[in-house]
């Protein structure tokens, strides 16, 4: 069998016995490399340094890899479908590791338009083919706790944030004996970065690669011993019908799950966006902050920590409670918390960090519950297209969580000036946005019976027991 | 399939162990990496 022929779907069924419990860790080893894409903060400085390039002009190449995974997730989600898992973690790997090298070409050059399209375009589909291809193939393993399963693999994006923030700056340093990383105004070398992208992409392609040789998907009309599907299907707004992702996007309730999934994430991001001068700010006497560089520092580590565990906690916690009334806790608590963040924030460190940790486990939550939640409404027929497609609320969620924070922030002064108050009105808006998604969330309705499809266009779907 | 679970493909075992360990690995390094970080959020 050539390689390209064992990266079809048709090879890629499991056989009899084959563990489901080899899919979250391939599906992991995906996203744990793939979440690299949020520490881009690290070698930032350095790059603007080596390109004698503006924050903004560097701050482009993050901008261009979030938008191509929106578009590449939403356009690519029903070839994934089609092509199965293996093939779409292959192609994401091979996207992913020629984006870093491509990136490299151009540091060692000195054409940042290279780096532009090697880790923004190239390396933006591979985050996108990447977030979406195990997830289907997660729900089809794991019908009996699907929340378990995605919010195991979503974990895995957050995770992979704080794998790459350490290893990269000990990369720098290894590269460069000149730079240290806890010294805010060092930059490390061109020669650094180039030897850093090539390691992150060769490393990515290798760790990627046991996702793409363990993944599995499981023989048509499998299920888990035990597994009682009409149990599942007692439960409101869960669906044994399936319904195509070309007829999902004309629903109510797919738009209703765009605006709650928008919502949610505008209003995180606001906070992760801003986390480190926040802290400083809410702390500041007499134009000083109490809070040093360092440990606000420390309190962004601490968020990716609170961001992680809420994509798993939460997400498995939404198996025993439900989608809908997980999103009126993440959605209604957060409502309390955004406002208590406001008016008594400032009080205390300890408070301070306890709300905003809450919140961004909220966040994560939101992202690791939403292919469960598509999953009840939609059936798993094309579950990870019809994911795809909303991942579009998280790219304009991108653009208009920050485009909030700093509207507002701009307004009220310039930056080591400001204050807890400054930070009021931004606050108290979030508070609204999260009433809409919290009022979208309630109008969520099964999917009318005109959108399913017939129940022989489709796969059979719990038909045999084991 | 029968009732009967059949019997796991050779060396899956192996193949679960790896795998976990991988992640785990990789988890646990940024876990307490994060956390060594965020320590000076309390102590400085």
């Amino acid at each position: 069998m050539s390689l390209l022929s064992a990266l079809d779907h048709e090879h890629t069924v499991a056989r009899p016995g084959y563990s489901r419990w080899l899919i979250p860790p391939a599906a992991l080893a995906v996203h744990l490399c793939i979440g690299q894409a949020y520490a881009t903060s690290v070698y930032k400085n350095s790059l603007i340094a080596h390109f004698d390039a503006s924050q903004t002009a560097i701050g482009i190449i993050f901008s261009i890899a979030i938008v191509m995974l929106g578009l590449s997730a939403a356009v690519g989600g029903t070839w994934v479908e089609a092509n199965g898992p293996r093939k779409a973690m292959f192609v994401s790997a091979s996207f992913w590791a020629t984006g870093f090298l491509v990136g490299a070409l151009g540091i060692a050059t000195g054409q940042l338009w290279l780096v532009y399209l090697g880790y923004g375009f190239l390396g933006g589909i591979g985050l996108g083919i990447g977030y979406i291809s195990p997830v289907s193939t997660l729900i089809k393993w794991f019908p009996d706790r699907p929340g378990l399963a995605t919010g195991l693999a979503i974990m895995g994006f957050g995770g992979g944030a704080m794998v790459a923030s350490p290893l990269s700056r000990q990369l720098l340093e290894l590269y460069d004996s000149g730079y240290d990383s806890g010294n805010a105004s060092s930059v490390a070398s061109g020669g650094a970065l180039v030897g850093l992208f090539i390691t992150l992409g060769l490393g990515y392609f290798v760790i990627m690669m046991f996702g793409v040789v363990n993944v599995r998907v499981p023989p048509p009309g499998w299920r888990p011993a035990g597994f009682d599907p009409a149990a599942v299907a007692a439960k409101p707004l869960v669906t044994t019908a399936n319904v195509s992702a070309s007829n999902a996007i004309r629903t109510r309730s797919f738009w209703l799950l765009w605006i709650v999934l928008f919502c949610n994430v505008t209003a995180g991001i606001g906070i992760l966006e801003q986390a480190s001068p926040m802290i400083q700010d809410f702390f500041r006497d007499g134009g000083t902050s109490t809070v040093t560089v360092a440990a606000a520092g420390g309190f962004v580590g601490l968020l990716s920590l609170f961001n992680m565990a809420g994509r798993f906690v939460w997400s498995s916690t939404s198996d025993l409670v439900g989608r809908k009334p997980i999103y009126m806790l993440y959605l209604g608590v957060g409502m309390v918390l955004y406002a208590l963040l406001a008016s008594v924030g400032h009080a205390a460190t300890g408070l301070f960090v306890l709300l905003a940790g809450v919140i961004l486990s909220f966040y994560g939550g939101g992202f690791a519950t939403v292919p469960a939640y598509l999953r009840d409404l939609f059936g798993t027929f094309q579950v990870g297209a019809i994911h795809g497609r909303l991942l579009t609320a998280w790219s304009a969620a991108g653009i208009a969580g920050p485009l909030i924070i700093n509207g507002f922030l701009d307004a009220q002064g310039k930056p080591g000036t400001l204050t807890a108050e400054a930070y009021r009105p931004a606050l108290f808006t979030m508070v609204g946005v999260l009433a809409i998604g919290f009022v979208a969330n309630l109008l969520i309705r099964p999917v009318s019976e005109r959108f399913h499809e017939p129940a022989a266009s489709t796969p059979l779907e719990g038909s045999a027991t084991r | 399939m029968s009732e009967q679970q059949p019997p796991p493909p050779d060396g899956q075992s192996v193949r679960l162990l790896v795998s976990w360990l991988l992640v785990a690995a990789m988890l646990g390094y940024g876990v307490v990496q994060t956390a060594i970080t965020a320590a000076k959020l309390f102590t400085q």
